[in-house]
C-alpha cells in the first residue's frame, strides 16, 4: 500500500512536470516563428530593450551609478534613430543569450564576438567594432616564456565564464588549466594574487590593468588573437531586424560615427574621471 | 560594562587572546600575499552621493540595490505566506488528491537545489506569467504617468518591474514550500480534541479552521516564520543570477566597473548582516514581550 502510494506520487510529479513544460515549448516556438518582427514590437512599445553586461570600457557604471561607455552610446544613438526610448537591461554574461532567446530583451549590444557556436542559437548583425584578445600575465610567474610555453599543464589561465576568451584559451592552449569566474574583477584579481598565470580579454582591458599594476601585471605579446568582430545579437528568424540593424551599422560606419565613438572610448581617456577604475 | 569584565574568567581572556592573535596573523599574512590596492574612501559614494550635475544628494548603486532587496523580500514573503498557508492546509486535507498534490510540490522544491529551481522557474514560469497578464505594457504605462510615486515607492523603477516581479515570483514560490511545512506543523500541533469540540458544537470544516485551528496554530507558527523571513532575505541574493537588480547584482556591477572587489563585497556583507541580525534581535524581543 505504501509503495503504491509512493509510485502514485511519482507519477503525479511526472504528469505535473510534463504539464508545466508543455505550454513553454509551444509559446517559445510561436514566439520564434511569429511573423511580427522585433522592430515592430519596439515601435509599438516605444522603448528598445538592450541587453548588456559590464566590461570596461564597453559599458560600465559611472560614479553616479549611471550606465556609460561605448555600447550605451551606440544603444542611445540607435534608439534616437528609431525614434524610441532606450532601456538597458544589465544581464550576467553567462545568461545573456538565454535571456535574449526568452524575450527579456530585444537585442544584445555588449561587445559580443561573433562565433560559430553562438551563431547556432542567435543571429548576428554585421560587426560594428573589431577588437582582438590579448594576454594579461603575471609578470614574475611567466618571465621569459614564449607563446608555446603557455600551452602546458603547469600553466593556469583564468577567464570570465561564458566569454569568448574562455573558449579561445581552451582551443589555443588545450593543455593549460582553466579557472572560470563570474566577473572580470575577480578574474584579474586571481592573476594579481598569483593563483593564475594569465588571463585573456579584449583590449584595452588588459593594457589598462597592466598600467594599473605595473610591478605585477604585463601584456607580454603584442598580438591580437581571434579578432572576429563584435556584433549585435538578435533572436533567430527575424529578417527585418537583421536588415534594419545591418543598414544602421553600415550607415554609421560610412559616416564615421562608429569609428569616432569607438576611438573616444577605446583610444582616448577623456572619460577617465567619470569612472572609479 | 565593568560588570562584564569582572564576569570574564582568566581562561576566557586566554581564549580571546588566541582567537585575536589568529586573526591578526591571517590578516598580516593576507597583506603580504594579496596584491591589492584598497580604496575604501570610494565606497561611501556608492551608497549616497552628492550629484554635482543635479546639485542634490542621490542614493547610489549599493543603496538602490539594498532598497530593491528589501522590496523584493517584503512582497515575496507576503506572497509566500499566502501560498504557504494554502499549501499547509492542503497538506492536512482529508482529500487524498489535494494532499498528494501539495506533497508533490513540496518534495520537488525540497529536493532540487534552489539555484536550479530559480533557473527553471525564471525561464519557464515567470515569463509565461508576465506574458499572460501583459505585465510589461502595464508597467511601462505606469512608468510614463506623472503620479506614479505610489508604485515607484513599492516597486522602485517601474520599467524594471517585469524583471523585479519575476524575481519576486520565483522567490515566493520557492519559499512557499518551507512556509507550507511550518503551517502544517502548526496545524498538526493543535490538539485533536479542539477539532472534535469544534465539530461537536456544529461548526463546518471551514469554520473549524478559521475560528479554532488557525488562531491556535498561528501562535506556534510565528517564531519559525520569523526565522524563515530572515532566510528569505539571505536567499534573495541568488536571484542576482537571473539579473534582478538587487543588492548582490548591483555589487557585481560595481565590481566589474571599478575592480573594488573586496571593498564592495565586504560592504554588501555588512548590509546583509545588519538587516538580518537586526531583524533576529527584533523578533526575539517581540517574542519575549509576548511571553511576559
Amino acid at each position: 500500500m505504501k509503495i503504491t502510494k509512493r509510485i502514485m506520487g511519482l507519477a503525479l510529479a511526472a504528469v505535473m512536470a510534463v504539464g508545466v513544460s508543455q505550454p513553454t515549448f509551444a509559446a517559445s516556438t510561436s514566439q520564434t516563428l511569429g511573423s511580427e518582427s522585433v522592430i515592430e514590437t519596439i515601435k509599438k512599445r516605444g522603448v528598445i530593450k538592450i541587453g548588456l553586461d559590464f566590461f570596461v570600457p564597453w559599458s560600465m557604471r559611472d560614479t553616479n551609478g549611471e550606465i556609460i561607455g561605448f555600447e550605451p552610446e551606440v544603444g542611445r544613438k540607435l534608439a534616437a534613430d528609431m525614434g524610441v526610448e532606450v532601456e538597458f537591461i544589465p544581464t550576467k554574461w553567462a545568461g545573456i543569450i538565454p535571456a535574449l532567446v526568452a524575450g527579456k530583451m530585444d537585442v544584445i549590444i555588449s561587445g559580443m564576438t561573433v562565433t560559430p557556436a553562438r551563431n547556432l542559437t542567435v543571429n548576428f548583425s554585421v560587426p560594428y567594432a573589431f577588437s582582438g584578445l590579448t594576454i594579461l600575465a603575471n609578470t614574475s610567474m611567466t618571465e621569459g616564456m614564449s607563446l608555446e610555453d603557455y600551452n602546458s599543464e603547469d600553466i593556469t589561465f583564468s577567464c570570465r565564464r561564458g566569454s569568448t576568451p574562455c573558449t579561445y584559451i581552451a582551443t589555443k592552449f588545450p593543455k593549460a588549466n582553466l579557472l572560470k569566474f563570474e566577473d572580470e574583477g575577480v578574474n584579474v584579481q586571481e592573476v594579481l594574487n598569483g593563483n593564475a598565470h594569465a588571463t585573456m580579454a579584449s583590449e584595452p582591458g588588459p593594457s589598462r590593468d597592466a598600467r594599473r599594476h605595473p610591478e605585477t601585471l604585463s601584456v607580454p605579446f603584442n598580438i591580437a588573437f581571434d579578432a572576429g568582430g563584435e556584433a549585435f545579437g538578435m533572436r533567430k528568424s527575424d529578417p527585418d531586424a537583421m536588415f534594419y540593424f545591418n543598414s544602421w551599422i553600415r550607415r554609421h560606419h560610412n559616416n564615421g560615427w562608429l569609428k569616432a565613438t569607438h576611438d573616444y572610448w577605446f583610444r582616448g581617456n577623456d572619460w577617465a574621471d567619470q569612472v572609479d577604475q | 560594562m565593568k560588570k562584564f569584565f569582572l564576569r570574564l574568567h582568566w581562561l576566557d581572556i586566554v581564549i580571546l587572546a588566541v582567537v585575536l592573535g589568529f586573526f591578526a596573523y591571517v590578516f598580516l599574512q593576507m597583506g603580504g600575499n594579496l596584491k591589492y590596492h584598497w580604496r575604501w574612501e570610494k565606497i561611501p559614494n556608492y551608497i549616497v552621493k552628492y550629484h554635482t550635475g543635479k546639485e542634490k544628494w542621490i542614493i547610489n548603486l549599493l543603496l538602490i540595490g539594498l532598497f530593491n532587496t528589501i522590496r523584493i523580500c517584503i512582497v515575496a514573503s507576503i506572497l509566500a505566506i499566502i501560498l504557504g498557508v494554502f499549501l499547509g492546509i492542503a497538506r492536512c486535507s482529508k482529500n487524498l488528491a489535494i494532499r498528494m498534490l501539495a506533497r508533490t510540490y513540496l518534495e520537488i522544491l525540497r529536493n532540487i537545489p534552489p539555484l536550479v529551481i530559480i533557473f527553471i522557474f525564471y525561464f519557464f514560469l515567470a515569463e509565461q506569467f508576465i506574458q499572460a497578464l501583459n505585465i510589461e505594457a502595464w508597467s511601462y504605462k505606469i512608468a510614463k504617468q506623472e503620479n506614479n510615486q505610489f508604485w515607484e515607492f513599492i516597486f522602485g523603477d517601474m520599467r524594471r518591474f517585469p524583471s523585479l516581479i519575476s524575481g519576486i515570483i520565483v522567490l515566493a514560490l520557492f519559499e512557499s514550500a518551507f512556509v507550507g511545512e511550518i503551517v502544517r506543523a502548526g496545524i498538526e500541533s493543535v490538539d485533536r480534541g479542539q477539532r472534535e469540540a469544534a465539530r461537536s458544537i456544529g461548526m463546518g470544516s471551514f469554520q473549524e479552521l478559521r475560528y479554532i485551528v488557525l488562531p491556535q496554530a498561528m501562535r506556534k507558527i510565528m517564531p519559525p516564520m520569523a526565522n524563515q523571513f530572515i532566510t528569505l532575505i539571505k536567499d534573495s541574493s541568488i536571484i542576482s543570477l537571473i539579473s534582478v537588480q538587487e543588492l548582490t547584482y548591483k555589487t557585481q556591477a560595481l565590481v566589474s566597473s571599478t575592480r573594488m572587489v573586496f571593498e564592495a563585497w565586504l560592504t554588501t556583507a555588512a548590509f546583509y548582516f545588519i538587516i538580518c541580525y537586526g531583524l533576529s534581535v527584533l523578533f526575539r524581543r517581540l517574542e519575549n514581550n509576548k511571553e511576559n
